[in-house]
């Protein structure tokens, strides 16, 4: 029930495909010019960067007017009265973004984005605030309960009725925070989790069937990645902990809070699940579940050491550059030597105007990011001190030894 | 109805020929898939924990090993790297060239990070310069402006701005919380610098394509600098006034060029700006809520108003 309608949808989805052509050659102008004239849905949608500004300053209107019409309450404390305008506040947002949409036809256009994404922090405010109130509320864990519960279900509604993946994620956040109210047990705690998820992906798998080369298979595309992603990473002892990274470097294993049993059912799923997820994305044809799945089988070996109480090494990042540069030399030698380098309707040659300008993108962020790495730091001043410091330019390359 | 369908209407209308309708509609059902682009990310994770591997491996065990064998292997790998780009490439053009080869980039990534391990390494070990990193980063520069221009390579390219910002005594992902007039000074020279080098050699003709990376740097560089003058208490009105400029000419250009994130730059960066220097005595709360209420209603309208003159109705 999507608030565009399936025909929108595809239509949207048909112009991103043309502009993609088109990009790369396959359509020429004058045919572009034509079919995208035979493409219009009458939605209104903008740049990304546009759409994040007006994303920010969407939400910097919302909360000054709940800070506007907050003032006076909070000079008077009322918890009661506070928590129903946060309540109306969430429905007023979640109709502003109904509103634009039906009257304005915006589309990913961050306005709406901005108030839905808003109705869902009023409805938990108002909620938390309400169960705060009048000295009766329940204990905590029925509060961040019912909070989470909300936050959850209306995320999932928003993903549901515009589209917005995002959504989903803030839906999948929410439930990590439901079976604290079930149970004090962590290991309990990461089996609900990993359990929901694996309902949802369930869920999303059958649903998918049926819609093999529309839209919803692209939006159903990066649910079912977040989701494995989800499940992954709640059976995953070692990267689901709060002291994730002095773990991760020394090498230690989060071990003592769990059983043996549940820990190590753990470790083989984690070995178990990349395998899973790459079959599937690649059986797919489905590229963020391929990455997923690479993603989290890389993460399956940075994290086997210390699953195991093994000792890091200071070559271990060594082995795994040379195995991710020797995996994609050997897939891109495979592909190549297909023949018109196809194998099995897989190539490594680029066939998207997308793709070039995703790694145009991604080296110019590099580029803003890499200072860090060649922060210069003061320089030890005795020779006997080691190899210490690093300035000399190079991302990655020099800080900190 | 799904993009199979139209595809089908098109070829009947004789807008797509048999040949056009049979690919496209290929590439919409995934025939064939690419994987350009895991391949690439593959690749660039790689080399970068290659390297992170290689100069943490170097910096613990350097004594052990010893310095010979350090430099020797370092030397080696820097010089396979090298040598691979050098025989590989096709002779230099000042417009955009392809890579030989999937490869390629990162190869001459590898090589260019492991010059960075190898000038590190010297220079702790054997002080040749006196301490003097200054001199070792701008040597870098210069080698990794050759490499990307040589090479058409936007990696590198960053690897030498970050170089060069190094150079200048500026991290721009580490800013410093407590202004610092020097580092502000330095920051602006920098921005002036590559952004008139940037210009230069787009005027030049020399690889053209690379401008963009140099004005997105430009931008933000500069305009964190502006801000920070700009949130000084005493003498921000030059920064001020530098911060509107600085916008005006950021948005000109994201709109003449239809490059809207100079737009967002300039409408984010100069919002933060004015909004800090209008809001700095202002202690009632209502003021405030009313202030960013208003001028975020204008500014909405206003990126509204921006983005239905330049936007399309899809």
């Amino acid at each position: 029930m999507s608030v565009y309608g399936a025909a929108a949808e595809e239509t949207m989805r048909a112009r991103r495909f043309l502009k993609d052509w088109a990009g790369e050659g396959f359509l020429n102008e004058a045919q572009y010019q034509r079919l995208e004239q035979e493409t219009v849905s009458g939605l209104r949608t903008t740049n990304i960067f546009l759409r994040i500004v007006l994303f920010f300053f969407t939400l910097v209107i919302v909360g000054s007017a709940a800070g506007l019409f907050f003032a006076p309450f909070l000079l008077r404390p009322s918890q009661q009265a506070t928590a129903l305008l946060f309540v109306v506040f969430a429905a007023v947002c979640y109709a502003g973004a109904e509103g634009v949409v039906s009257q304005a036809r915006l589309y990913r256009f961050g306005i709406e984005e901005a108030f839905a994404v808003s109705s869902v922090g009023f409805l938990c405010a108002g909620i938390g605030v309400a169960l705060l109130s009048n000295g009766n509320s329940p204990k905590p864990e029925a509060t961040g309960f019912l909070i989470s519960a909300a936050g959850a279900i209306l995320s999932l509604w928003i993903w549901h009725r515009f589209g917005l993946p995002y959504a989903f994620l803030g839906a999948m956040i929410f439930v990590i925070f439901l079976p604290a109210y079930w149970t004090s047990s962590h290991s309990a705690q990461h089996v609900i989790v990993a359990a929901f998820y694996a309902v949802g992906l369930a869920a999303v798998a059958a649903a998918r069937s049926s819609h093999r080369f529309d839209y919803l298979d692209d939006a159903y595309s990066l649910v079912e990645a977040l989701l494995w992603l989800g499940v992954y990473l709640a059976i995953n002892l070692q990267l689901s902990s709060l002291d994730l990274l002095p773990r991760l470097w020394s090498g230690t294993a989060a071990s003592a809070e769990f059983s043996r049993p549940f820990f190590w059912i753990t470790w083989v799923l984690t070995w178990c699940l990349p395998p899973i997820a790459l079959t599937r994305g690649v059986r797919r044809k489905d590229r963020f579940v391929i990455a997923v799945g690479a993603v989290i089988a890389v993460l399956t070996l940075v994290t086997n050491k210390p699953y195991l109480g093994w000792p890091r090494h200071t070559w271990d990042p060594m082995l795994l550059g040379i195995v991710l540069s020797a995996v994609a030399l050997f897939i891109r030698r495979w592909l190549a030597r297909g023949p018109g380098g196809v194998r099995h309707g897989f190539t490594a040659e680029r066939n998207s105007g997308r793709f070039k300008q995703w790694m145009d993108a991604g080296a110019t962020v590099i580029g803003l990011a890499a200072p860090q790495a060649i922060a210069p730091t003061p320089q030890p001043a005795s020779p006997d001190h080691g190899f210490g410091g690093g300035d000399s330019g190079g991302g990655g390359a020099s800080s900190d030894y | 109805m799904t993009i199979l369908a139209r595809l089908e209407q098109w070829k009947e209308q004789g807008a797509l020929s048999a040949e056009q309708h049979a690919q496209l509609s290929g590439l919409a059902c995934g025939e064939p898939f690419s994987l350009f682009v895991e391949l690439n990310v593959l690749l660039y994770a790689g080399v970068l924990a290659f390297v992170g591997g290689l100069g943490w491996t170097v910096s613990t065990w350097s004594r052990q090993i010893g310095d010979v064998l350090v430099l020797a292997v370092l030397t080696a790998i820097l010089g396979a790297c090298f040598w691979y780009c050098f025989s590989r490439a096709a002779a230099w053009c000042p417009a955009a060239t392809s890579s030989p080869s999937l490869v390629f980039d990162y190869v001459l990534y590898l090589g260019s990070l492991t010059w960075s391990v190898e000038i590190a390494y010297i220079e702790n070990r054997f002080h040749l310069l006196s301490g003097q990193w200054d001199l070792y980063l701008l040597a870098t520069t210069g080698l990794f402006f050759f490499l990307a221009y040589r090479f058409d390579n936007r990696f590198v390219l960053s690897l030498a701005l970050s170089s060069l910002a190094g150079w200048f005594g500026l991290t721009i992902s580490r800013w410093p919380r407590h202004e610092d007039a020097t580092y502000r000074q330095y920051a602006v020279l920098y921005s002036l610098v590559v952004g008139l080098g940037g210009t230069l050699l787009r005027q030049r003709g020399w690889k053209p394509h690379f401008f963009n990376t140099y004005l997105n740097v430009v931008a933000n560089v500069l305009f964190w600098a502006l801000l920070s003058g700009v949130f000084q208490h005493e003498g921000y009105g030059i920064w001020f006034l530098a911060l509107l400029l600085a916008c005006g000419l950021s948005l000109a250009w994201g709109l003449t060029q239809r490059q809207f994130a100079f737009v967002a730059y300039a409408a984010v960066y100069g919002y933060i700006g004015v909004s800090s220097l209008l809001l700095r005595h202002v202690t009632d709360s209502n003021g405030v809520f009313a202030y960013f209420e208003i001028t975020g209603v204008a500014m909405l309208l206003m990126l509204v108003l921006i983005a239905r003159r330049f936007g399309r109705q899809a």
